[in-house]
């Protein structure tokens, strides 16, 4: 099953800015149309009164012109955003239109004496007396100027908010990236540290957040160096301890074959022969120990190898160069336990082939193992580490190709039994 | 070949001593470098030398003795596998280095390559004039007929031969041809190299009058 990739940081701080900067960008554009829906009307309230008082001292000379005939130019009256009326209210609710801008109704804006502000269907009038009481100057704008005024101010307003929310969201964006570049760098560098460095340390954090993360891998490296050291240690000795008995049964052994009678040579050869096969066991299992913190891998010819690992009673066959990338000691250590395997197993030949890049096939001619058999070990070794794959060695070579980020197949062959080591292909050790 | 193993595992260094005595060699065994100390100053064909040694460093003692200008072929028999510790190994001085377990056949066999190296012959057999000389198997023949040797004129003849034109005083010939704390009469040496002569002709041992003897046949 493929693994999930876990959230991005820059992804989700992204989008939380983004769903924010919306969010502000509406309530900012809601502040703004509600205020300047008052304060517009307000400001268009004052030009309209301040335009009536502008107007009343000349129009409050006598008109010296028929009222039919005293409509003035929109230049004249100083703006095309206004209208104005003269008005001699009669009696009985009469009104008459004295004079008037060329933007102003026929009609009358008010019928009756009105002062101050009021509302008609479609105008905005401010209204104020002229001279006698009678006559009454009517300043006015239409509804639809007015909404005009509103709407172009709040656009501007809004497109404001809007350029300086996208600015806002351009700079936060480098912001979140440049912020996020320590992160980077702590991967960086502790993708290139050595485990086994006890005095490297990350030092100083460049972010104050990052400070508990660097303090908790320092302490998390630092105990995993002195359990490595430890351990290392402790393969060490235990290599002396191990290594130096199994030597000296040999040497006793060997001593043993030549002084012994001829009768009692056999089980002396076959004692020996158990005393050799441990020592390849001890062998492999302090390389595979000692290389658990680290794989090494380089160039090998295992062509080169074979004869190293020669073992008594086993004929090789192999071509002139079997090159593959592997970690040399781990690799002489799986095939010891697969040379062992097959001696165990009744093979006079080992046949060492390579199959693709590195994968390094082991055949040997011995009495192999049944069908279900074979299926029941592959399927062990797909499994737990400890699962019974029914002994030492397969499971340690199936751990030296895992070792490698790869694995131990046992294909069907038609006889013998045959060990396909698959060895990821790594870089090589610089 | 007269050999000083130091070791200290009783029964790997007991086994090996057996081994390589059997095989002709005359092995002193010590077990410490205290013990080592007490055959200062004795001729070696070669040193099988455990690194790890309850009282200290192998490959010290071998660095030590290699400052002081001893050449006598070394191997280094350790548990220590690592790449770095075999090349630290042979740079201290080390001609050959074996990692334990090893079967003693092994240790024999690169005990010989190392001396044939050593005298400077990558071949097992010599020729001294008619004499032709299996130092692999010991064997020896004049003008084509296999001759018998004891096993001290054997050691006579091995020790020459792997010094080439070198000379060898009575006294070293003595200790390597016995081994440390033998006594001999004092002619020993002249009886067996009399022996020698007569058998494969007087040409074979050249005396350094006042001295000690060297490997004939322009050797």
């Amino acid at each position: 099953m493929k693994p999930l990739t876990p959230p991005s940081i820059r992804t989700r701080l992204t989008r939380a800015l983004l769903v924010s900067s919306v969010l502000w960008i509406v309530a900012v554009a809601a502040a703004v149309w509600l205020t300047v829906h008052d304060e517009v009307d307000e400001l268009l309230d004052d030009t309209l009164q301040a335009a009536a008082e502008g107007l009343r001292g000349p129009l409050s000379q006598p008109l010296a012109v028929e009222p039919a005939a005293a409509a003035v130019t929109p230049a004249a009256s100083g703006s095309g955003r206004f209208a104005w009326q003269v008005v001699d209210h009669l009696a009985a609710g009469e009104a008459r239109t004295v004079a008037a801008s060329a933007l102003a109704p026929a009609a009358p804006l008010r019928r009756v004496p009105s002062g101050g502000f009021s509302d008609s269907d479609e105008w905005r009038v401010f209204g104020i007396p002229l001279a006698d009481g009678r006559r009454w100057l009517y300043v006015a704008q239409t509804h639809a100027e007015r909404q005009e005024a509103l709407a172009e101010t709040a656009l501007s307003a809004a497109l404001a908010t809007l350029a300086i929310a996208l600015l806002a969201q351009v700079w936060l964006q480098a912001q979140i990236r440049h912020e996020l570049l320590p992160l980077q760098r702590l991967a960086q560098h502790l993708g290139g540290r050595d485990p086994e460095d006890i005095g490297a340390a990350l030092g100083a954090a460049e972010r104050s957040e990052l400070q508990p993360v660097h303090a908790a891998i320092d302490e998390l490296t630092r105990r995993l160096a002195l359990r490595l050291a430890r351990e290392r240690a402790f393969t060490g000795h235990a290599a002396h301890s191990l290594r130096t008995p199994l030597a000296g049964i040999d040497a006793q052994l060997a001593v043993a074959l030549r002084e012994s009678p001829a009768d009692l040579q056999p089980r002396l050869q076959r004692v020996r022969t158990a005393a050799r096969r441990l020592h390849r066991v001890v062998s492999a299992l302090l390389t595979l120990f000692r290389s658990s913190a680290a794989v090494h891998p380089q160039e090998l010819d295992v062509a080169e190898m074979i004869p190293r690992l020669a073992v008594e009673g086993l004929a090789f066959e192999f071509p002139d160069r079997l090159r593959l990338t592997a970690d040399a000691d781990l690799l002489a250590a799986a095939l010891l336990n697969l040379f062992d395997n097959s001696l165990r197993h009744g093979a006079s030949r080992v046949r060492l082939s390579l199959l693709d890049r590195n994968v390094l096939r082991v055949h040997d001619d011995g009495t192999g193992v049944r069908p279900e058999q074979r299926e029941s070990l592959q399927t062990a070794l797909g499994g737990r580490v400890d699962a019974s794959v029914g002994g030492l060695g397969l499971l340690l070579v199936d751990l030296v190709a895992r070792a490698h980020g790869g694995s131990l197949q046992l294909p069907a062959v038609e006889h013998g039994f045959a060990a396909d080591l698959h060895l990821s292909p790594l870089q090589p050790a610089a | 070949m007269r050999l000083l193993l130091i070791e200290d595992d009783d029964i790997l260094g007991e086994g090996l001593r057996d081994f390589l005595t059997a095989d002709g060699h005359r092995v002193d065994w010590c077990r410490t470098l205290q013990q080592v100390a007490a055959h200062e100053g004795e001729p070696y064909d070669a040193l099988l030398v455990d690194w790890q040694l309850p009282d200290g460093s192998g490959l010290d003692w071998l660095r030590g003795r290699r400052r002081r200008g001893d050449t006598a072929p070394a191997l280094m028999l350790t548990a220590r596998d690592l790449l770095g510790d075999r090349i630290r190994g042979l740079d201290s001085g080390a001609d050959d280095y074996l990692v334990k377990p090893f079967a003693p056949e092994e240790l024999a066999a690169r005990l010989r390559a190392v001396s044939r190296r050593i005298a400077g012959s990558a071949d097992a057999r010599r020729l001294i004039g008619d004499v032709e000389v299996d130092l692999a198997a010991r064997t020896v023949w004049l003008t084509g007929q296999r001759v018998e040797l004891t096993s001290r004129e054997w050691a006579i003849l091995e020790a020459l031969l792997l010094r080439p034109g070198r000379i060898v005083t009575k006294a070293d010939l003595e200790r390597l041809v016995l081994g440390f704390a033998a006594e001999w009469a004092s002619n020993a040496v002249e009886v067996h190299v009399a022996a020698l002569r007569r058998k494969l002709g007087r040409a074979v041992v050249e005396t350094v009058r006042g001295i000690g003897y060297r490997l004939g046949g322009g050797q």
